[in-house]
């Protein structure tokens, strides 16, 4: 067994253990810590694939912000760490239907998988540099051109759809200029002679 | 291949290890004298109350995607920036354009008052 | 060259610039007072700015949809340098085509919100950027030839979508938005897995490269054989989620009632119409292989299962709902029912896929001129949602009850309507390719159909509301009578000469790649 092995299978059991107790954990925010080692496990796999620049962007976009943003999402649902989640008590029929459905799935892709006696597709051994940032780089900025502005375009959309959908609330319109109706009621002159004068000149009290 | 990260290898496992030590040490070898005030949740003057979890404001998530969105693009601009020279100008006008068109979101984010804590 | 690469993308170019310029006009724009109510609350620039922003993306979709018609006229063939977008995007006539549908489509909600926003004073005036950038999306996704953009444009399609339905914060709006993101997504991930394992069985991320590397893994023997088929059936669900058929449904119900009425309307033409497109051109190219395409062992019994059960199940329930915006939600997972037909026609029948991109066309008119109509019957206070509402309102309102009938008609397809010149097609095409079960079957199921259509032309001409009943009234507004009129004058004129649309969405599909 050579370290690629080996870390291959440090890194795949790190998907496991992360991603199962990202599934069972009681605690969202310990589901969140799951999903965090599953997150490492899965750049640690990209490592093996000699795709460097990949791990590295796993981790700083994944481990660094979009787990950080479902922590700040947790919290904002208000996690509730002591209550576990709801007990639902009608449920035990669906939970039977969705679980045989996933055993039924997983059975028929194992008997696919059995019948075709699938060999693996072999790829050759990946070019010094395959997945380093320039081989990256090149291939986004010189062949996939079009899919790269494309992503400006879903940016956008992120940026606007979280705008409007988390925008603060509407702040009160600003009143409408007193009219000269109610000043006069309550402001109104004492004598005849005021009634001609305009307005705004009155005398302040 | 493998070979060059080693050096990351023994940073992680290191850290690891200082980390597990602080952790399980303390537990360890540290003298338990436990009385009842020492058992209870400190909290600075006032006895604690509900639970940890507390409601954040919604700012907090929109901060938080807008982040997201904006380390994405740095995310694009590092594997450009670092063949900036052998891209030339075709390159240079693809990168423009993404930029621009999110500073035209920045701008957007601004204006719509998404970058104000108080509103 | 570069004009001719320029002018064949401009349906895409001028939609992206249109939204960048709309993102701006919107934040930087002064409010407008006199849109607002009294009682109105100002939060920021684009507030009581609703109709002018909706005519400006209206404006902008429908420069889209013109420049889409230049593009057919020339042919993209015959523009040098086009062909440069390949693989990532295909800019065909088959494109160009969907692109037109999209954008009129696109347009016509634009118009329904520029009213609806204004009338409900929902102050939402994102509503028009996130339109315009999800039809970018849209049309990328009509031309994508590749996995990677087609992951990309559906996904920038998806999100704009998932943010209309929950633009207007209420419970149950917020609900809708979070069922139908949360489902969604995990579509999404399917379909990504499925891709995944595409580019692990045969190396290329482009659908013709796929193609050619499964019909050289051979008669199901080679390595890559099983990740082949799991990949198809990964893809079909994705594709399938979107479309909303059966049972891949659940979340169209809730979603579409949920989302404000323009938003529903944009979210069942275009995000459909993209859907289908992209799903002909994957099973086709990708999945094109003489064993994927058998009736033994592909997909054709797979969609055709779907068809059969989307027709039905949507048909059944529909009938039963007492909301008409419900109804018109069941109904649009029957119509992906019918459109599948003509899908699994694409086999055998070499009319077929013209009659998808007709379908859709008229598809397109009818529902967004049904929205519109329910848009138009309802005002400040009151929406028309249910049967009840809309009772006895022909007498009251003439005009907007005999637009409502129109649309309704179509989408039964009754002659001389757009709707049923559609239908006809697919069902023309499901008999050209020998599917005489599945055209059965489409056929009683239109009858089925016809009776829920009916049933709200009835409540409209023969019933008296409830007394005491608040009574819905029709809104009076420039920008939902117009494009009901767009979309009246475009049902009728496909119903009465539909035969030149055909014949141009059937060139579309000859040099179709």
């Amino acid at each position: 067994m050579n370290a690629g092995n080996a870390l291959f299978i440090v890194g795949a059991l790190l998907c496991l253990v992360g991603a199962l107790s990202t599934v069972i954990a009681r605690s969202p925010i310990r589901a969140a810590m799951g999903l965090l080692i599953t997150i490492i496990g899965i750049a640690s796999l990209f490592l093996k694939l000699s795709a460097q620049f990949l791990a590295a962007i796993q981790i700083i976009v994944y481990a660094g912000a979009v787990v950080v943003l479902f922590v700040f999402v947790i919290m904002l649902i208000g996690a509730d760490t002591s209550a576990g989640p709801p007990k639902s008590g009608g449920s035990v029929g669906s939970r039977i239907v969705a679980g045989g459905g996933m055993a039924v799935l997983s059975g028929l892709g194992l008997l696919l998988l059995a019948r075709f006696d699938g060999q693996p597709v072999r790829f050759g051994p990946a070019a010094v540099g395959h997945g380093d940032v320039e081989a990256v780089g090149g291939l986004l900025f010189r062949e996939a051109i079009i899919p790269f502005e494309l992503a400006t375009a879903l940016l956008i959309v992120a940026v606007i759809g979280a705008i409007a959908v988390a925008r603060s609330k509407a702040r009160p319109r600003p009143a409408p200029p007193e009219s000269h109706e109610s000043k006069r009621l309550f402001h109104g002159p004492l004598h005849p002679r005021d009634a001609q004068r305009p307005l705004s000149k009155e005398p302040a009290e | 291949m493998l070979e060059t990260y080693l050096p990351m290898l023994f940073i992680f496992v290191i850290a690891l290890t200082i980390g597990a030590v602080m952790f399980f040490g303390g537990q360890l070898i540290g003298p338990k004298n436990p009385t009842p005030e020492k058992m209870m949740p400190f909290e600075c003057g006032n006895d604690s109350q509900g639970t940890a979890g507390v409601r954040l404001n919604v700012k907090f998530y929109l901060t938080a995607i807008l982040f997201v969105v904006f380390d994405i693009e740095v995310v694009f601009i590092y594997p450009w920036a670092a063949l900036f020279k052998s891209l030339g100008w075709t390159g240079f006008a693809t990168m423009l354009a993404f930029i621009a068109a999110l500073l035209i979101a920045l701008a957007y984010c601004w204006k719509k008052g998404a970058l104000e804590w108080e509103s | 060259m570069t004009f001719d690469v320029v002018y064949g993308l401009s349906p895409l170019l001028v939609v992206a610039l249109g939204a960048l310029l709309l993102m701006l006009a919107e934040a930087f724009g002064k409010p407008n007072p006199q849109g607002l109510a009294p009682t109105g609350e100002v939060s920021d620039a684009g507030a009581g700015r609703a109709g002018e922003l909706g005519m400006g993306a209206a404006v902008v979709l429908f420069v889209g949809a013109a420049l889409s018609l230049g593009v057919w006229l020339a042919g993209p063939d015959n523009l040098v340098g086009l062909e440069l977008t390949r693989p990532y995007l295909i800019w065909d006539r088959f494109t160009v085509f969907v692109c037109f549908t999209l954008c009129l489509g696109g347009g016509l909600s634009c118009l329904l919100a520029g009213g609806y926003l204004t009338e409900h004073e929902i102050d939402r005036a994102e509503f028009f950027p996130l339109v315009l950038f999800s039809t970018v999306g849209a049309m990328a996704l009509a031309a994508a030839g590749e996995l990677l953009t087609l992951f990309v444009a559906l996904e920038t399609m998806s999100l704009g979508v998932y943010a209309l339905v929950g633009l207007r914060r209420t419970p149950r709006s917020s609900e809708a938005a979070l069922k139908y993101f949360l489902l969604g997504s995990f579509a999404a991930a399917l379909m990504l897995f499925g891709a995944a394992l595409l580019y692990g069985a045969t190396g290329r991320t482009d659908l013709a490269g796929i193609g050619q590397a499964i019909a050289a893994i051979g008669q199901g023997e080679g390595p890559g054989a099983a990740q082949v088929l799991i990949a198809l059936v990964l893809v079909v669900v994705g594709l399938a989620f979107k479309v909303s058929a059966v049972p891949f449904h659940m979340w169209t119900p809730d979603a579409y009632e949920g989302a404000p009425t323009p938003a529903t309307s944009y979210m069942a033409v275009a995000v459909k119409t993209a859907a289908f497109a992209v799903m002909v051109r994957v099973l086709l190219i990708a999945f094109g292989d003489e064993r994927l395409t058998s009736w033994a062992s592909g997909w054709p019994p797979v969609l055709a299962t779907l068809a059969v059960a989307s027709m039905t199940v949507a048909n059944l329930v529909a009938g039963r709902q007492s909301s008409v915006k419900r109804m018109l939600a069941y109904s649009s997972i029957a119509h992906a029912g019918y459109a599948l037909v003509a899908v699994v026609a694409t086999i055998r029948s070499p009319a077929a896929e013209g009659s998808i991109l007709f379908y859709l066309l008229t598809y397109t008119v009818s529902t967004a001129g049904a929205f519109g109509a329910l848009i138009l019957c309802g005002s400040r206070g009151k929406e028309a949602v249910s049967y009840e509402d809309l009772a006895g309102i022909a007498k009251r309102h003439p005009a907007a009850a005999m637009a409502f009938s129109l649309f309704l008609l179509s989408l039964a397809g009754v002659p001389p309507t757009a709707g049923f010149f559609g239908k006809l097609y697919v069902f023309q095409a499901a008999i050209d390719a020998e599917l005489y079960v599945l055209t059965v079957v489409g056929l009683l199921n239109s009858l089925v159909g016809a009776y829920y259509y009916l049933r709200v032309i009835v409540f409209m001409y023969m019933r008296e509301p409830a007394p005491g009943a608040t009574l819905a009234v029709p809104m009076r507004s420039g920008y939902v009578a117009s494009a009901l009129v767009i979309a009246a004058v475009l049902v009728i004129a496909l119903g009465v000469l539909p035969n030149v649309t055909l014949e141009w969405a059937a060139i579309a599909t000859v040099g179709r790649s």
